[in-house]
């Protein structure tokens, strides 16, 4: 026998067993489901154990990237925060403050009208005691008329109107006031309901409703109930004497005079609402 | 200056807010943003020396008129009943519709108005003229301006009386 036959022979018998199990290793490699087989619980085994034990190793990174991130982009960061936050807490304070107004008003009612600190002190120096309270709250917080709008109903045409500051064209303001009325009226029907006031922030829209038109007073500041009501009040008591007459004529002649008369009533103080309100004599 | 309102109104996509964007803006888009509720704005135009402020009622279209909110319409003193001369479905509804609103509303002045005139031949307006229930006063585009200025006037004439 040749000597390379030989050798392989010998090869033969002595890596038979290497042979066969190097077989079975490649067939392994090469098939994709024994392989799954034989990798899937090493790694299923690994993943756990990163599953457990990732908030471990990889918190600091993890925590050093969001600083920062959170460093670099601060700035927009806020830019995106601020509006939300600052509206939230406006209109919370401004609630808040309702709240404490309204409770003042109550204790104010009860200590006060009957009260002897309030005799006291009116007979020393001359002041209702009503008066003081109501001059005090005045100045903390006085809700204050913006804009006045008197429209006919339905057409939604504006008879007459003033405003602190001219802004947007008034004539499409009552008209689309009166279609989001007539919009909200009609979509929850509540029998003869009607709507009655329109918030946004810290800005309101009181709804007067008279025959055949409705006042609309746009108020900046927080309105305590006894404010609306006293806003009706005043409301009520201005159509009777002013717009009884003015608003005969329905074709835009008195519109200056009814504005002229608007601002003498409503905007000749720089606090808000007509004087002459509460008129409970007590003392 | 005396004020009036005028409503908008006939089935959705037919070219409402195009007329009222065409007449108030000088403007009209070819992107179709379906009205939601109503939108109010004015214009005031002076006709034959005298002028007259329009109210104008933008309403979001449905296809029969007993659909839309009665209090758009109170306090109207005219109503532009607008339909598409291409699509016959806004016109079916037609006689029904002006039936309620005539009901609803008694003296108004009332106007049929066939929209998208820039869209078809003269030969297929006379065949959707001989199938509509009520003739149209006046035909329009919204894209192209054309009488749209005149339909609004004329609506204006006829209110200052
Ligand atoms: N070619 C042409 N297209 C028009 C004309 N008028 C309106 N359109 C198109 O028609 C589509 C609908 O127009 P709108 O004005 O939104 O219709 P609408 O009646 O207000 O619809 P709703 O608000 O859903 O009731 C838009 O894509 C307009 O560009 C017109 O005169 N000519
Ligand atoms: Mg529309």
């Amino acid at each position: 026998m040749d000597e390379r036959l030989l050798m392989n022979k010998l090869r033969e018998i002595l890596l038979a067993e290497d042979r066969e199990e190097l077989q079975h290793l490649k067939k392994t490699l090469d098939d994709p489901q024994l392989l799954s087989q034989k990798i899937s619980p090493i790694l299923e085994e690994r993943l756990q154990f990163f599953k457990e034990n990732f908030p471990v190793e990889f918190r600091l990174a993890v925590e050093d990237i969001i600083d920062k991130k959170l460093e670099s982009s601060r700035e927009e960061l806020l830019e995106i925060i601020y509006p939300a936050l600052g509206q939230m807490i406006k209109k919370y304070i401004q609630h808040q403050f309702q709240l404490l107004k309204e409770s003042i008003e109550e204790q104010i009612r009860n200590t006060f009208q009957v009260g002897i600190i309030g005799r006291i002190r009116y007979a020393l120096f001359g002041v209702k005691p009503q008066k003081m309270a109501e001059d005090i709250l005045q100045k903390l917080d006085g809700p204050v008329v913006e804009e006045i709008f008197i429209i006919e109903h339905h057409s939604g045409i504006l008879l007459g109107s003033a405003s602190r500051q001219e802004t947007m064209d008034l004539d499409m303001v009552a008209g689309m006031l009166t279609a989001i009325k007539a919009f909200v009226e009609d979509a929850f029907r509540r029998g003869s309901e009607k709507l009655e006031s329109v918030q946004y922030g810290t800005f309101s829209i009181h709804l007067e409703n008279f025959s055949s038109y409705y006042i609309a007073a746009a108020i900046s500041g927080s309105v305590s109930a006894k404010e609306r009501s006293e806003l009706s009040d005043s409301l009520a008591k201005f159509a009777e004497s002013e717009l009884r007459i003015n608003l005969k004529k329905r074709d835009g002649s008195s519109h200056y005079e009814i504005k002229r008369r608007l601002e003498k009533y409503f905007f000749k103080t720089s606090t808000s609402l007509p004087a002459g309100k509460l008129k409970t004599e007590t003392l | 200056m005396i004020s009036k309102k005028i409503v908008l109104t006939g089935c959705f996509g037919v070219g409402k807010t195009s007329l009222f964007n065409r007449f108030l803006y000088q403007k009209f888009s070819e992107k179709y943003l379906s009205t939601i509720g109503v939108k109010v704005d004015k214009k005031v135009v002076e006709i034959d020396g005298r002028k007259i402020s329009l109210l104008i009622w933008d309403v979001a279209g449905e296809v029969a008129q007993e659909k839309v909110p009665q209090s758009y319409y109170l306090g109207a003193s005219a109503v532009i009943y607008v339909f598409d001369l291409t699509r016959p479905s806004t016109y079916l509804n037609m006689q029904s519709d002006l039936d309620y609103l005539g009901k609803m509303l008694k003296s108004v002045t009332l106007k049929v108005v066939g929209n998208k005139v820039d869209l078809v031949t003269a030969e297929q307006i006379g065949m959707v003229e001989a199938e509509l229930p009520h003739p149209a006063d006046c035909l329009t585009s919204a894209k192209t301006g054309e009488n749209v200025e005149t339909l609004f006037l004329s609506i204006g004439k006829e209110l200052l009386g």
